[in-house]
């Protein structure tokens, strides 16, 4: 099995929630997504169930835990907004190293959301109108609601960049 | 001599099995010399029971008492779609069995599918026998990925009544892929288009060098040669009925000719542009004379038949890759697998939507058998040779007030997996919750697959809110669901590999194991014999009942009254239905998440009860938002002590599936959360 001692995946396997997943992985924390790749493959063949067949039932109970683990690592980081998500929560010292891919999902959607159409009453009005000005063809007085829209909402990162769009189209 | 597991491909319309001999994998031959069996049982009349192209030969002449595609009927519910739609077509009767379960009627006995598909998987273990000069009873098992845990668990029951140990089973594209890249070495994203008898899997696959992962998987079960063969027997019968007022439907020796001529024209147009159908004396007129059908089918016309088939094939393909995030152009491959895949008029479309020459070095009969062997005998090797990292076809969700299901772990996330909710108490002194399981990726449970439920007793005695019951889903590499509960309070643990519903009960399967001790004689070998307790199964068993690491020091006082029994809850259910409300605590960081494995007490396994009618009053769990509370601020229960949820159509956010922009290489549906104040659909203070 791999490179690991019974002893060691034990021990690893206890040391579990200790773990963010890129200790878990092995990976840098600025890894590309072709390298978390590489790293989730690596694990993978240091963890497989499939691979631990003829150990001890304890052991193997290690192994799977380990490989789950692994999986929801990958789950997490091979997903920019997960990962986003992630990284955020290490770096404000949350103690808790895992999580979980559904709540991670929502609020990534929640505040894809957000960013697409405002966190705030205003912004969300503001930039509301300036699509339905672009849909009637009418750039200049879709640039102005951008402009509110950002007054309410400064770096809101989808107002930017339609703003930037739309005055490169000027 | 050294132990040899097998591979088999057990499919809707045929089976192959192979073996890994020398470094090579290789097609074991049935007695005939050919290298795929036909997925046939015949029942004679003298008792015996005939498997394979002999069988299907039969079908004509008994077509009551010859079992074809039993494969489309596994793990499904009577009152399934799909079993209505097999039971239009099958000339054999299907009926429904305990649970909602489907049995096959011969004569007057009632056969389960399970036993069915352990007669097909008994012969080709025979064949394998034969052909390798030893015991077997260790093999991989394929099915299509886009098969249900219901699905899967039955074609492990089929197994062990056949008396193998299951040493995995295996989605059939990743089979494919790894024949296709085994000790190649390749860096490279292929995908496999697998169209068989019965079912239409699509994955889509990153080799790296011995790692085969699968990015996505899509499929569907009911797609697949049959229903090709059903278009052309539509068109014939009724040709038929307009010209001699005869439904020839309703005679099913008429119906299985017409199949057979059917089936036969779609096979003669994987090679020429036209075929002549000629089925003599498909009905008699009123003078006793046979009526007959004659015509030609060409290229053109076939096409025409089937397109919309085709292209149902290539909805799903869109759907798995945009799930696995690649285009056609990161693809260096495209592999064919599946009868129906030599049509010209199939490898014409998939070139044409891959923009890609689809491989023709692979057959597409036995590529899958050959990858189940490579798996298997690499799974026997000390040293893995190739680490397969497939994907869950289904999202996993949780029934949730309002007749919603809630995700839990999206489809096209990878296995294995666990992932841990943290749930209360809905009422004051609640002793049990009922936890409703399914697969599928509506937000309405019911149109979802119910995988079971899982009733979680012996709570300690709190007011509502204050009890947490946390449940941990977890999914194996086999795709098989296992669910855990835990009441931390009490540090008791329920845990209960979800059973299939509609299937057979441990005892069931232990029954016929012994039934077919005593008929059978021809493939009973001495000493090997592992139906008693194979490995895999005698974990399953574990688990489910607590094995010897979790054996509860004492039995858990409160623990029969509250959780179901497994001879049934049948009695309990009306007293479990008042108590059962759960809601979703809200945690914030850090408390939802237990140590699953913490050891803890085992209680008795909850029965897994289907309960179509009765569904929407016993499962009312309410996902909570711990920063909005919508409970405090705009959910207060309703007299009869449950809510009403309305939907609100206007703020769909859960609903990911129709919003193509919320997918995410990763996503999938999206489903409620308590955590992120988007979990509650219904949550009025977000109307408007
Ligand atoms: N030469 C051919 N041309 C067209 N169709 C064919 C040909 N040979 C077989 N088929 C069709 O292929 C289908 C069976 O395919 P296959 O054996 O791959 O399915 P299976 O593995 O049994 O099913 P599944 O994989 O769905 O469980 C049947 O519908 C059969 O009519
Ligand atoms: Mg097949």
């Amino acid at each position: 099995m791999g490179t690991l001692a019974p002893a060691e995946l034990r021990a690893l396997a206890r040391m579990l929630d200790d773990l963010d997943y890129y200790e878990l992985l092995e990976a840098p924390r600025g890894a590309s997504g072709a390298a978390i790749r590489d790293a989730y493959h690596a694990a993978s063949r240091r963890f497989h169930p499939d691979a631990c067949r003829h150990l001890d039932p304890e052991v193997r109970a290690s192994i799977e835990r380990i490989a789950k683990r692994v999986t929801e690592a990958y789950s997490v980081l091979r997903d920019p907004r997960r990962r986003r998500l992630y990284d955020e929560r290490i770096a404000s010292g949350c103690a808790e190293r895992r999580l979980q891919l559904v709540e991670s999902a929502a609020v990534a959607t929640q505040r894809s959301r957000e960013e697409r159409e405002g966190r705030t009453p205003q912004g969300r009005r503001f930039f509301a109108q300036a699509v339905s000005d672009l849909a009637r063809g009418e750039t200049a007085s879709a640039i102005r609601n951008l402009q509110m829209a950002l007054t309410f909402e400064p770096g809101n990162p989808v107002f930017e960049e339609r703003l930037v769009a739309l005055r490169a189209r000027r | 001599m050294a132990e040899i597991a097998i591979g088999i491909d057990l499919g809707t319309s045929n089976s192959c099995v192979a073996a890994v001999e020398s470094d090579a994998p290789r097609v074991l031959p049935n007695a005939y010399g050919e290298g795929v069996t036909a997925s046939v049982v015949a029942f004679g009349d003298d008792g015996r029971i005939t498997v394979g192209n002999a069988a299907r030969a039969n079908v004509i002449h008994a077509p009551k008492t010859t079992v074809y595609s039993a494969k489309r009927l596994i793990g499904r519910y009577f009152f399934s779609e799909e079993v209505k739609k097999a039971r239009a077509i099958c000339s054999y009767d299907i009926v429904e069995g305990p649970n909602h379960g489907v049995r096959i009627r011969i004569r007057e006995n009632d056969y389960s599918l399970p036993e069915i598909s352990a007669m097909i998987l008994r012969e080709l273990k025979g064949i394998a026998e034969a052909q390798l000069g030893q015991a077997i009873t260790k093999a991989v098992v394929t099915v299509p990925a886009y098969f249900n845990d219901n699905q899967r668990q039955a074609t492990r029951d089929a197994c062990r009544i056949a008396g193998l140990d299951a040493l995995r089973i295996l989605n059939e594209p990743t089979a494919a892929a790894l024949a296709y890249g085994f000790g190649r070495e390749l860096h490279q994203k292929v995908a496999v288009y697998d169209l068989g008898g019965g079912t239409f899997d699509i994955s889509v696959l990153e080799i790296g060098k011995d790692v085969f992962e699968v990015l996505s998987t899509c499929g569907d079960t009911f797609l697949g040669g049959d229903d090709f063969d059903d278009r052309l027997i539509d068109l014939l019968a009724d040709e038929f009925a307009a010209q001699h007022g005869v439904n020839p439907r309703e005679d099913p020796f008429a119906l299985e000719k017409l199949k057979v001529a059917a089936e036969s024209a779609k096979k003669g147009l994987s090679v020429d542009d036209e075929v002549e159908i000629r089925i003599p004396d498909v009905a008699l007129d009123s003078e006793g004379k046979g009526l007959s059908i004659g015509r030609t089918l060409g290229i053109g016309e076939y096409a025409t038949l089937v397109n919309d088939l085709i292209q149902r094939t290539f909805k799903v393909c869109d759907e798995a890759m945009q799930q696995a995030g690649v285009v056609n152009r990161d693809l260096a491959g495209v592999i064919l697998v599946g009868g129906p895949t030599r049509l010209p008029l199939i490898r014409h479309a998939v070139r044409d939507y891959f923009q890609l020459e689809p491989r023709t070095d692979v057959n597409p009969d036995e590529v899958v058998a050959m990858g189940a062997a490579l798996h298997a005998a690499s799974l026997l090797a000390p040293e893995q040779k190739a680490y397969l990292l497939d994907v869950t076809p289904l999202s996993l969700k949780i029934g949730v007030a309002g007749g919603l299901a809630e995700t839990v772990i999206e489809r096209n996330t990878p296995v294995p997996i666990d992932q841990t909710r943290t749930f209360t108490t809905f009422q004051d002194f609640q002793e049990s919750v009922r936890i409703r399981v399914y697969q599928g990726e509506s937000r309405h449970a019911a149109e979802n697959e119910l995988l079971g439920e899982f009733v979680f007793g012996g709570l300690a005695r709190a007011r509502r809110g204050e009890t947490r019951i946390e449940v941990t889903f977890e999914i194996n590499s086999d795709g098989i669901v296992h669910v855990t509960a835990r009441d931390p309070a009490t540090d008791q643990k329920a845990s209960t590999q979800i059973k299939l519903s509609s299937g057979l009960s441990e005892e069931e399967i232990e029954q016929i194991i012994a039934r077919g001790h005593a008929e059978r004689v021809e493939t009973a070998l001495p000493g090997t014999d592992p139906s008693v307790r194979p490995g895999e199964a005698a974990a399953a068993f574990a688990a489910r009942f607590g094995g010897p690491e979790d054996t509860p020091a004492a039995d858990p006082p409160t623990a029969p009254e509250s959780i179901g029994s497994l001879a049934g809850i049948g009695d309990e259910v009306e007293d479990v239905a008042t108590l059962d409300e759960v809601a979703i605590a809200g945690s914030s960081e850090g408390e939802a998440v237990a140590a699953p494995d913490a050891s803890l007490a085992s209680l008795e396994t909850g029965e897994i009860e289907v309960l179509p009618d009765e569904l929407p009053d016993l499962e009312e769990i309410l996902p909570l938002a711990p920063h909005e509370d919508p409970l405090s601020a705009s959910h207060e229960p309703s007299a009869s002590g449950r809510f009403e949820i309305e939907l609100d159509p206007g703020d769909s956010a859960p609903i990911a599936l129709d919003d193509r922009e919320l997918f995410s290489a990763a996503g999938g549906d999206l489903g409620a959360e308590p955590e992120s104040g988007e979990a509650t659909p219904a949550d009025p203070a977000r109307k408007g």
